[in-house]
């Protein structure tokens, strides 16, 4: 840029050096020691190599309309930056334009204007306003809401700072920046006293009264910003170039870096962030600090735009700094310095003090100062990575770098690496969320297990025997003594109690043990069922060998249920009423889904137990064969003893064993019968398989 | 809203008013920087404060960070200009650019969290040591509605406030519990005579004006 690769120590170089013909002025060294004008004097073919400050100040009181044009060639050479730095280029341009005669005479003007400035003639030097933009302020202040009076009465004042800055800048000695801005501010108050208390302005509004200054600090600020706009006794363009290096250095940067929302490949994000850069480039583009504060607020509101997109809210101060920081980097605008200096000494003091201007012209300092002061800690990365970073050894890629590139592809592999990344944030994501989850879920399957089991250990489920009734058993056994050549029934009740047959007939006590064994065998086995894990069909089957049983119809776990409700129950006179109550109550404390309850009443029907026996023959006949010999032998006298023990003992462990296989082959039978379609020829098929595996059935 | 907001805006610097007109109303014009960690709810509180919400906001409001508001008190018009600052720590060491020349600031930390209290004591610490000497500062615990698992403790915090000479409230953007009380608590501690009309300070001895309604004086 033009601030860039201007040579800074031009100017700051001739401060002490005087003009050699003693006429007050500085010399420079290119002019032999001598001051621009003894210079030009004697060297008129060299007069190109004036200073562009003598040289405005010279033009401005020109004559003619040519000098008119002149001035503003002059007054926008600021703005594109090449004002100041080729002066002869554009007096080069400048002769080609005018005819020789016109632009000899015009420099005689030039050399008699700069000495009258030098004489401090202010009168004549306000005298000619060569700018057009003059007439359009003229033009404004007629405009202006307020009496003719006080029009003139800041007309004078506008001409009274217009020309002490002008003195001041023409005249000798050292300057000092902070001088001249006092002197500005000084007339700023000066003005506002005017308006605020003459009584010239006493019919004006109060926004009529601040548009009246704000019109005098934007006249006195365009007409002197050649002036003013970073002056050569200062060292803003030192400044300029410095941060200017330094932001191209920190051009790695990223909105990561800064912790900031900005997406640097959402397109849409891109515009509104270049609608900013564009704002804050064009700072420098403005004459007056009001424009420039103006501009400043613009840029500020893209930003805030932009952020109110990425996080659906209003943004925070939190938010927006590091936005602006990011965006002055990505924009590193022209003469930064001269121009935030320029706002700061030479607009109304309160301007930057209060206001929204105020606030986002703070932001803009402070982004600047940021830049100026960061490190790797500011930018959360290791102090050697910053380094190597800012060295240029470390290569790095951004999106928003890769944009700027004329590479397309260049620019698509680093989007798509930016998406990639996030991506790959999103996955890491997602896959420790489903860990977080497995292990939600062992924990949970875990507590239910834990708490399942704590209640189970609170009330543990006891399995009470179904309490068959006596008249049943004795109708059963009724029937087995009328019909004992057809006793598949008996058969199956003998081969039940195939292991206690031996040891009854040994003897009564003999047989009363190992029915009370085989009992405390069956209770053990039925609190292990109440373990949730075990109520599926599967498990039980595993037991049935255990028990030794018979026939494996009977090894149903209805069956041991059954029994173990009956001893509980049948501990008293076995009873039909007492039977019903107890069973039920047995089975809601087990939630056993084994549909007992109904069975048990048909059980109480004699008809019924007898038709079901009776159907019961042909299944029992195909699975018979292979039980039947073991058996055959002991079946009356087994049987009576048995029943006998049943009905006279009040022993609850002889009471168990024969009603058990009763009770629950019945019900077996009921089970697939349940709505009493007795279908044998289907009974026969499962009850055969059944049979050969040796399985209950899966309930 | 006990306040009837004025929308503010780059208007110029024009704390002046008619010799004609609203003579009876001082008007005072404040700049009030929020200072606090970030993540405390500085901006929720001035949003709460401005427009009276906490999540539904307006589609005019761009942002949180510069808000300004108009409230009375008494006779005087005071309106309140609102710097958020970044309170991340990396941008800590800008905040002086902020609060020159703020003549009150709300220090805001965050009830459940300890540190955020202790970075809100080394910010008064700075405004007492380097904010224009006559500041008047505000200590806000804010999200007091989450009280229930609060870290800073509210004794502790008041105890803090007396010994420094702050004005202390917990705060809460989110139900709006003393929201508005800070503020007036501000604006009646504000030295109110740089108006053009000036009447000597009018804030009244008793101070229990906090839940006036005051939008009856405005507009």
């Amino acid at each position: 840029m033009a601030t860039a690769a201007r040579p800074p120590s031009l100017r700051l170089g001739q401060q002490d050096l005087k003009c050699r013909t003693g006429c007050g002025f500085y010399g420079t060294p290119q002019n032999d020691g001598l001051c621009s004008m003894c210079f030009r004097e004697k060297f008129n073919d060299k007069q190109r190599k004036l200073k562009l400050k003598e040289r405005e100040a010279g033009l401005t009181p020109g004559a003619s309309s040519s000098g008119a044009a002149s001035g503003s060639v002059e007054r926008r050479s600021p703005q594109h930056g090449h004002g100041r730095m080729e002066p002869p280029k554009k007096q080069a341009d400048k002769d080609s334009e005018n005819s020789g005669t016109l632009h000899k005479k015009k420099f005689t003007a030039v050399l008699q204007k700069t000495l009258q400035a030098g004489a401090q003639k202010i009168t004549q030097q306000r005298g000619y306003v060569p700018d057009p933009t003059e007439n359009q302020f003229l033009l404004q202040l007629r405009q202006l809401r307020i009496p003719d009076d006080g029009k003139r009465k800041l007309k004078l004042e506008i001409q009274r700072l217009d020309g002490d800055i002008r003195k001041y800048m023409n005249g000798h000695g050292s300057k000092n920046i902070d001088e001249l801005s006092d002197a500005v501010q000084n007339a700023y108050t000066k003005v506002s006293d005017i308006v605020h208390n003459d009584p010239s302005f006493e019919i004006a509004t109060n926004e009529d009264r601040d548009s009246a200054i704000d019109f005098f600090e934007k006249v006195v600020m365009t007409q002197n910003h050649k002036f003013l706009f970073s002056p050569y006794f200062t060292s803003d363009e030192d400044s300029d170039v410095k941060v200017q290096k330094r932001i191209r250095q920190l051009s790695w940067i990223t909105a990561k870096h800064l912790d900031c929302s900005i997406d640097e490949v959402n397109s849409e994000a891109r515009d509104l962030v270049y609608n900013a850069i564009s704002e804050l480039v064009g700072i420098d583009s403005y004459y007056s600090p009001q424009e420039k504060l103006q501009c400043t607020v613009r840029c500020c509101r893209h930003i805030f735009e932009l952020l109110k997109r990425a996080t659906g809210g209003p943004a925070s101060a939190d938010d927006f700094l590091p936005a602006l920081i990011f965006v002055v980097l990505k924009a590193n605008p022209v003469r930064l310095h001269s121009n935030i200096n320029f706002v700061t000494r030479f607009t109304n003091a309160s301007r930057v003090m209060s206001g929204e201007g105020g606030y986002y012209f703070t932001n803009l300092c402070s982004a600047i100062a940021f830049i100026e002061n960061l490190n790797g800690e500011s930018l959360g990365i290791s102090s050697e990575e910053f380094e190597a970073l800012m060295s240029g050894q470390q290569s790095y890629s951004t999106p928003w770098e890769s944009a700027l590139l004329a590479c397309e592809s260049l620019h698509l592999i680093s989007e798509n690496m930016k998406r990639m990344e996030e991506l790959q944030k999103k996955n890491t994501l997602i896959s420790s969320g489903l860990t977080a989850f497995e292990k939600e879920l062992i924990e949970f399957q875990r507590e239910v297990t834990e708490r399942v089991d704590t209640v189970i250990a609170k009330a543990p489920l006891t399995l009470l025997p179904i309490k068959t009734p006596a008249f049943l058993i004795g109708q059963a056994r009724a029937q087995l003594q009328t019909d004992p050549d057809t006793g598949h029934y008996l058969e199956n009740v003998v081969g039940e109690c195939t292991l206690t047959s031996q040891s009854i007939i040994a003897g009564n006590d003999a047989l009363k043990s190992t029915i009370v064994t085989e009992e405390s065998g069956l209770s053990l086995k039925d609190t292990s069922i109440g373990s949730v894990g075990r109520l599926s069909p599967l498990q039980q089957n595993v037991q049935p060998p255990d028990n030794l049983f018979a026939s494996p119809i009977f090894n149903y776990a209805a069956f041991d249920a059954v029994s173990m409700l009956e001893e509980r129950s049948s501990e008293g006179t076995a009873d039909v009423v007492m039977l019903g109550t107890d069973f039920q109550g047995g089975l809601t404390n087990i939630n056993y889904d084994f549909d007992l309850s109904d069975q048990s009443g048909e059980n109480s029907t004699a008809d019924e137990a007898k038709l079901n026996l009776d159907e019961f023959d042909p299944l029992v006949q195909k699975s018979a064969p292979n039980r039947k010999p073991p058996t055959a032998l002991p079946d009356t006298s087994l049987l009576d003893s048995t029943m006998d023990s049943l009905i006279d003992s009040e022993v609850p462990g002889t009471s168990v064993l024969l009603p058990s296989p009763l009770k629950p082959e019945v019900a077996n039978y009921r089970g697939f019968s349940n709505f009493d379609i007795p279908s044998i020829s289907c009974n026969t098929g499962d009850f055969s398989s059944l049979g050969h595996d040796g399985v209950p059935p899966p309930k | 809203m006990a306040t009837s907001p004025r929308t503010g805006g780059a208007s110029g610097a024009g704390t002046a008013q008619r010799p004609n007109g609203t003579s009876q109303n001082k008007s005072c014009q404040f700049k009030l920087v929020l200072l606090g960690e970030s993540a405390v709810g500085k901006s929720s509180l001035v949003l709460r404060f401005v427009k009276g919400q906490f999540h539904e906001y307006q589609e005019s409001t761009i942002g949180a960070a510069f808000l300004t508001q108009t409230i009375c008190i008494e006779d005087t018009v005071v309106k309140f200009e609102i710097w958020d600052t970044a309170g991340q720590e990396r941008y800590h060491s800008l905040a002086p650019m902020y609060y020159r020349g703020a003549q009150a600031a709300i220090v805001v930390y965050d009830i459940q969290n300890q540190d955020s209290f202790q970075r809100a004591k080394t910010w008064v610490k700075e405004l007492h040591k380097q904010a224009s000497p006559n500041i008047v500062i505000a200590l806000a615990g804010n999200k007091a509605d989450l009280s229930n698992i609060r870290v800073v403790e509210f004794d502790e915090a008041k105890q803090y406030a007396e010994e420094n000479g702050l004005l202390f409230m917990e705060t809460s953007a989110k139900t709006g519990m003393n929201v508005n009380d800070i503020f007036l608590a501000i604006a009646k501690k504000l030295p109110k005579n740089d108006g053009a009309n000036n009447q000597g300070t009018s804030i009244r001895p008793n101070g229990n004006e906090t839940n006036r309604p005051t939008n009856n004086c405005c507009k």
